[in-house]
C-alpha cells in the first residue's frame, strides 16, 4: 500500500470516528411524540430525500435556479470525486474514455464551486453572514476536484488526489463541510415533523360537500 | 441588560438544554441564504439582518463556539462568538423583533432544516436571561394566575354568554337556540380565545349558530377554557405546559370526546401538536380546530350554506401555525368555497404563505409595532393583489393584525374570522310546525 492511500485510509476512519461521536453527542434525545399523527411521518421523510430535492419543490430553488443547478452539480461532482477516491484503493485504472468523463464532470462540478464561491463573496446578503472558514471550505474543496481532474487526465497525479482525499475527509467533520452528514439528520428531523403535521408531502384538495 | 448571572442561565441553557433536533439543524446549515426571500419580515425591510440565516447565525455563532472544536479552538475563523450581553440583546430583535417564527423559511431551506425551531431556542434562552418582552411575559402571568390571558373572572365569562345566547335567539329567531355553558355530558367541548369575550363575541355567537345547526352536543366552560398560550411564544416549556394542562384536564373532567378549538392559530398547534410532549402523555379527548369541526359538518350534510348569502369576493389567509404547522390546509377551501359565491385566493398560499407579520407574540410586544406594522406590508400587498373585499382568517391573532393592517395600508376590506362567514350563510330547516 502506498503511502497516500495510507493517507487516505486513515483519512476516511477519523472522519467516521469524527461523525460517529458528533451524533452520538448531538444533543438531548427527544422522546417518540405523544400527539397523535395527522399523515405519516414515513411518508414525510420519503418526501424530504426524494421529491423535495426537485427544482419546483422549493420556492427557494424555484426563484434562484442558477444557484440551485450550481449546488446540484457541484454536489453531484463531489460525490464522483469520493466515489473515484474510493475506487483509486484499489489496483485498477478507469479506462480512458471514463477518466475523461469524470475529468469534465469535476470541472463542471468545479466552475459552479468557484461560481457559487464569488456568488458569496458579491452578495451583500451572503458576505454579511460569512465567515473565512466558508471560504476556506470552499476552496478545500474546489483543490479536490481541481487534483481530481489532474489525477483524472494524469494517472501519475492519483496519490496528488488521494493526498487531497485524505485532508478533505479529514477537515470535513471539523467545519462547515459536517453538513454532509447533518445534511441526512436534519433531512430526517424536517420530513418527521412535516409529514406527522400532513404538510408535507402536500395534502390533495379535498372535495366538496356532497349534494 | 442582562447581568453576569443572567448570562450564565442562558449559557447554561446552551450547553446543558440543547435538544437533538436543533443542534442536527444548527449543524447542517452551510449559510447559503438562499432562504433569504422566503422571510416576509427581510422582503419589506430589505435588511440583511432580516434573513433567517442571519437570524439563525445569533445562535449558530454561540453554538459553535461552545459545542465544536474549531469554535473553540480557532473562533474567528469559524465565526464563534462567546455568549455575552450585547449577543443577547442581538439575540431580542433578532428572535423577536425580525422573526414571528412563522415556519415559511423551513419550507425552502436548501438543506431541509427548520430556522424557527432555532429560533425558538434562542429564545429559551432569552427566557433564561430575562430578556423575553415584557408585554408577552404578562399574558403568560395572567394565563397561569387566572387561567386566561385577559384576567376575565367566571362572572365575566357567564355574563357576556349569556347575554350572547339571548341575542342569538332574537337574531335566528329561534328561542331553543343554546350557548351552554360547563355542561358535563356533552359530545364537544369548544374552547375559546378571552379576546372572544372582551372584544369579539359575535365569533362565539357565530359558533353557537353554527353548533346549533349541526344539532352538536357542546358546551362552553367558564373556566380554564383560554386556548391561547403566551407561555408557547415565550419559549417557556414548562409554563406553555401549565397552561395547556389546564385546557385539557377540564376537557377530561367534563367527559366530552372531542375537544375543539377556536379559531386560533397558535392555540390549535399548542393544544394539538405541542401539548401532549410538554405533558408527556397523550390526551384522553381528541382535539381537532373548528375549521376541520365545519367542513366535517358540511361534509355529512349537517349544516347547509346558501353562498348567495356572501357574494363579496372573499380571500383566506392562512395561519402559519394551523395551516403550515398544523397541517389544517383544505379544510378552510371546503368551508369557503360553498360559504361564498367568489373565493379568491392569496399568492402564494397554503403552506407556503406568507406570515401576516403578527405571530410569534409579537401583538404583545409593543416594542415591535412599527416592525410588526412594517412587515406585515407584505400581507397587505398579497390581499390588495385578490381584489377581495372581505379577508378571512380562522385566527384571532391575525384577526388583529389584519385589522391593523387594513387601516394602516388602507385596503378598505372587512376582516373576519371564517366562523363569521360561515354563519351568515347558514341555511336553518324551517320551524316544525
Amino acid at each position: 500500500m502506498t503511502l497516500p492511500s495510507l493517507a487516505l485510509l486513515v483519512g476516511f476512519a477519523a472522519a467516521l470516528a469524527s461523525f460517529a461521536v458528533q451524533r452520538l453527542r448531538l444533543g438531548r434525545r427527544l422522546a417518540a411524540p405523544f400527539a397523535p399523527p395527522r399523515a405519516s411521518a414515513a411518508a414525510g421523510v420519503r418526501y424530504a430525500f426524494t421529491t423535495a430535492f426537485l427544482p419546483w419543490a422549493k420556492e427557494s430553488a424555484r426563484k434562484h435556479l442558477a444557484s440551485y443547478l450550481a449546488g446540484i452539480v457541484f454536489h453531484l461532482a463531489v460525490f464522483a470525486a469520493l466515489g473515484w477516491l474510493a475506487l483509486s484503493l484499489l489496483p485498477a485504472a478507469p479506462p480512458a474514455a471514463a477518466a475523461h468523463a469524470l475529468a469534465a464532470v469535476l470541472a463542471a462540478g468545479l466552475a459552479c464551486g468557484l461560481g457559487l464561491l464569488a456568488k458569496r463573496r458579491r452578495n451583500t446578503t451572503l458576505r454579511a453572514v460569512s465567515t473565512r472558514e466558508d471560504l476556506a471550505a470552499n476552496l478545500l474543496v474546489d483543490a479536490f476536484l481541481a487534483a481530481g481532474i489532474a489525477a483524472a487526465l494524469r494517472p501519475t497525479l492519483l496519490p496528488v488526489f488521494q493526498v487531497a482525499g485524505a485532508a478533505l475527509l479529514l477537515y470535513a467533520p471539523l467545519g462547515k463541510l459536517r453538513h454532509m452528514l447533518f445534511l441526512l439528520t436534519s433531512r430526517r428531523y424536517w420530513g418527521t415533523y412535516f409529514g406527522r403535521r400532513g404538510v408535507r408531502p402536500a395534502p390533495r384538495p379535498l372535495a366538496g360537500p356532497r349534494g | 441588560m442582562a447581568d453576569a448571572a443572567a448570562v450564565e442561565r442562558a449559557l447554561e441553557v446552551l450547553t446543558d438544554r440543547l435538544d437533538e433536533r436543533t443542534a442536527a439543524f444548527l449543524n447542517a446549515c452551510v449559510r447559503c441564504g438562499l432562504c433569504a426571500d422566503s422571510c416576509h419580515v427581510h422582503l419589506a425591510d430589505g435588511d440583511p439582518a432580516s434573513t433567517p440565516v442571519a437570524k439563525v447565525e445569533r445562535v449558530a455563532k454561540l453554538f459553535r463556539r461552545y459545542h465544536t472544536l474549531l469554535g473553540r479552538l480557532a473562533p474567528g475563523f469559524v465565526g464563534a462568538e462567546d455568549l455575552t450581553d450585547d449577543a443577547l440583546q442581538g439575540m431580542v430583535t433578532a428572535a423577536f423583533g425580525r422573526c414571528t417564527v412563522c415556519g415559511r423559511c423551513a419550507l425552502t431551506c436548501s438543506v431541509g432544516l427548520d430556522p424557527s425551531a432555532v429560533i425558538r431556542f434562542g429564545r429559551t434562552m432569552l427566557l433564561a436571561a430575562g430578556l423575553v418582552p415584557k408585554g408577552i411575559l404578562a399574558n403568560r402571568d395572567a394565563a397561569l394566575e387566572t387561567g386566561n390571558g385577559m384576567r376575565l373572572s367566571r362572572e365575566d365569562v357567564v355574563e357576556t354568554i349569556l347575554w350572547l345566547e339571548e341575542d342569538l335567539r332574537q337574531t335566528l329567531g329561534d328561542p331553543t337556540v343554546r350557548l351552554p355553558v360547563d355542561e358535563e355530558g356533552a359530545r364537544v367541548l369548544y374552547a375559546i380565545n378571552p379576546r372572544e369575550i372582551k372584544f369579539f363575541p359575535l365569533s362565539i355567537s357565530a359558533a353557537g349558530a353554527i353548533f346549533h345547526a349541526a344539532g352538536e352536543s357542546w358546551t362552553l366552560t367558564s373556566t380554564d377554557f383560554d386556548i391561547t398560550n403566551y407561555g408557547y411564544f415565550a419559549a417557556d416549556a414548562e409554563a406553555a405546559g401549565a397552561i395547556s394542562r389546564k385546557v385539557i384536564e377540564r376537557a377530561e373532567a367534563l367527559g366530552v370526546e372531542e375537544l375543539v378549538v377556536a379559531e386560533c392559530g397558535h392555540g390549535y398547534r399548542s393544544l394539538r401538536w405541542e401539548a401532549p410532549e410538554w405533558l408527556g402523555r397523550a390526551p384522553r379527548v381528541r382535539i381537532t380546530s373548528f375549521v376541520e369541526k365545519m367542513a366535517e359538518y358540511l361534509e355529512a350534510g349537517r349544516i347547509r350554506l346558501d353562498p348567495a348569502k356572501n357574494t363579496r369576493p372573499v380571500t383566506l389567509h392562512d395561519p402559519c401555525n394551523l395551516v403550515r404547522n398544523g397541517g389544517v390546509i383544505e379544510e378552510q377551501r371546503v368551508v369557503l368555497r360553498s360559504a361564498a359565491t367568489t373565493f379568491v385566493e392569496m399568492t402564494p398560499n397554503r403552506a407556503e404563505n406568507y406570515c401576516c407579520g403578527g405571530g410569534g407574540g409579537l401583538l404583545a410586544a409593543s416594542e415591535f409595532t412599527a416592525k410588526r406594522i412594517e412587515s406585515g406590508r407584505i400581507k397587505a400587498d398579497q390581499i390588495r393583489a385578490t381584489g377581495a373585499k372581505v379577508v378571512t382568517s380562522p385566527c384571532h391573532n391575525c384577526i388583529d393584525q389584519l385589522m391593523e393592517l387594513n387601516r394602516h395600508y388602507k385596503l378598505g376590506v372587512e376582516v373576519k374570522t371564517l366562523g363569521e362567514v360561515v354563519a351568515d350563510a347558514l341555511i336553518f330547516a324551517a320551524p316544525a310546525a
